[in-house]
């Protein structure tokens, strides 16, 4: 089922003016599946381009208690002639599931782990959710903000 | 370990049987630089080609230069090989696969690292996925510089281990002292193969790691 808004609040969002328009529109955390599902059903955005998280430690100045948000960006694509991409993404706090988008594209199972594996963004229904590049036994993200680079990882480094 | 072995000269069947002909050790230098020649002019290739550098591996064995000339054969199993060329960065992940397919490999044994990656990781050296250099987990015999270093340069590489492979075998052959402090570097935390300061424990656990390699997931939680 599609809800009605779910549409009118997508074209919404890109209307209003963006000062990352790379990464598009911020969806609310809780309406990225339907979202989601407003673009592949009703606007034929059926091809999953890509999905990329980055990790966002709290400001200096913030107040007391803001927790690190981890970034999950999106975009999608419109096959034929005239094809388009659209991009939009979420925010959400460190250790809070995002929905996952992998039971509507079936490219985004991967590339959910990939960001599972690197940034350890968590996905809320997603099928396998485990590491998919780093080593089995590793500990830890490599590309959230404290992990430092030249941890070591006995015995190898 | 390897390297002591490798040190050691060839013993051959035909040597004592030639040993209890009166004269017969005469005929045993010929028989030697023969043989010499022999093992170093056909040193098969194992190329462990992970990065760019395995390019100019390619173009190493291919017309132009034509590393068949001088008995290099590139051959796609462990089991046949000769010599490993390490050619590219080798990952943390990557690390126990290259050990596993080197402790396959029949003795007597040579490795070349080709690249800055393969000998010291070069700019990806402080990454936390890279290994600081393959002479972490195995000996390495040659070390051929470059990023990457072009044909020439792994032909000269060859051409050094083939003097290295005479000098072994005559006796003639002095392990050089190679550190990280020697050059004014800074040395990685692990200690390379071979180093006074390298303890067992270290290749325990390199060892422990590729023998409980691949295990992932829900095979891993079973054995747990």
């Amino acid at each position: 089922m599609i809800p009605d808004d779910a549409r009118a609040l997508f074209e919404r969002l890109l209307e209003e003016k963006d000062p990352h328009p790379e990464i598009g529109p911020r969806v609310p955390c809780d309406q990225l599946l339907a979202v989601a599902r407003a673009l592949k059903e009703e606007l034929e955005y059926r091809f999953f381009v890509y999905c990329a998280a980055a990790h966002f430690p709290a400001p200096k100045d913030a107040e007391e208690g803001t927790p690190a948000e981890i970034l999950v960006a999106y975009r999608v694509r419109r096959l034929g002639p005239g094809t388009v991409t659209v991009p939009f993404h979420v925010r959400v706090p460190v250790d809070t599931a995002s929905p996952s988008l992998a039971s509507l594209y079936a490219g985004a199972d991967w590339q959910e782990r990939e960001q599972y594996d690197l940034v350890g963004a968590l996905f809320e229904g997603h099928p396998d959710l485990r590491r998919i590049m780093m080593p089995e036994d590793w500990e830890g993200h490599p590309l959230r903000r404290e992990y430092a680079i030249d941890t070591p990882h006995f015995p190898w480094r | 370990m390897a390297l002591d072995e490798s040190n050691k000269p060839f013993e051959h069947p035909v040597y004592s049987v030639l040993e209890q002909i009166p004269g017969g050790a005469i005929g045993l230098t010929t028989l030697d630089s023969l043989l010499t020649w022999g093992q170093r002019n056909s040193l098969w290739v194992f190329p462990m080609a992970t990065s760019c550098c395995g390019i100019e591996f390619m173009a190493a064995a291919c017309s132009r230069f034509d590393m068949d000339r001088i008995g290099s054969i590139a051959r796609g199993t462990p089991r046949q090989c000769d010599v490993m060329v390490i050619a590219g960065t080798i990952t943390v992940k990557m690390a126990p696969r290259v050990k596993k397919l080197w402790d396959q490999m029949p003795e007597p044994k040579w490795a070349i690292a080709m690249g800055s990656c393969a000998i010291s990781g070069d700019f990806y050296r402080d990454i936390y996925s890279v290994v600081p250099g393959v002479d972490v987990f195995m000996p390495i015999d040659v070390y051929v510089p470059g990023c990457p270093p072009n044909p020439e340069a792994l032909l000269e590489g060859m051409r050094a281990l083939q003097q290295k492979i005479e000098a072994q075998r005559n006796g003639t052959w002095v392990e050089p002292v190679i550190s990280a402090d020697s050059h004014g570097l800074r040395a990685p935390g692990i200690p390379r193969v071979g180093s006074p300061s390298r303890e067992d424990s270290v290749d325990e656990a390199q060892l422990a790691s590729v023998q409980g390699m691949g295990l992932g997931g829900a095979e891993k939680r079973e054995n747990e």
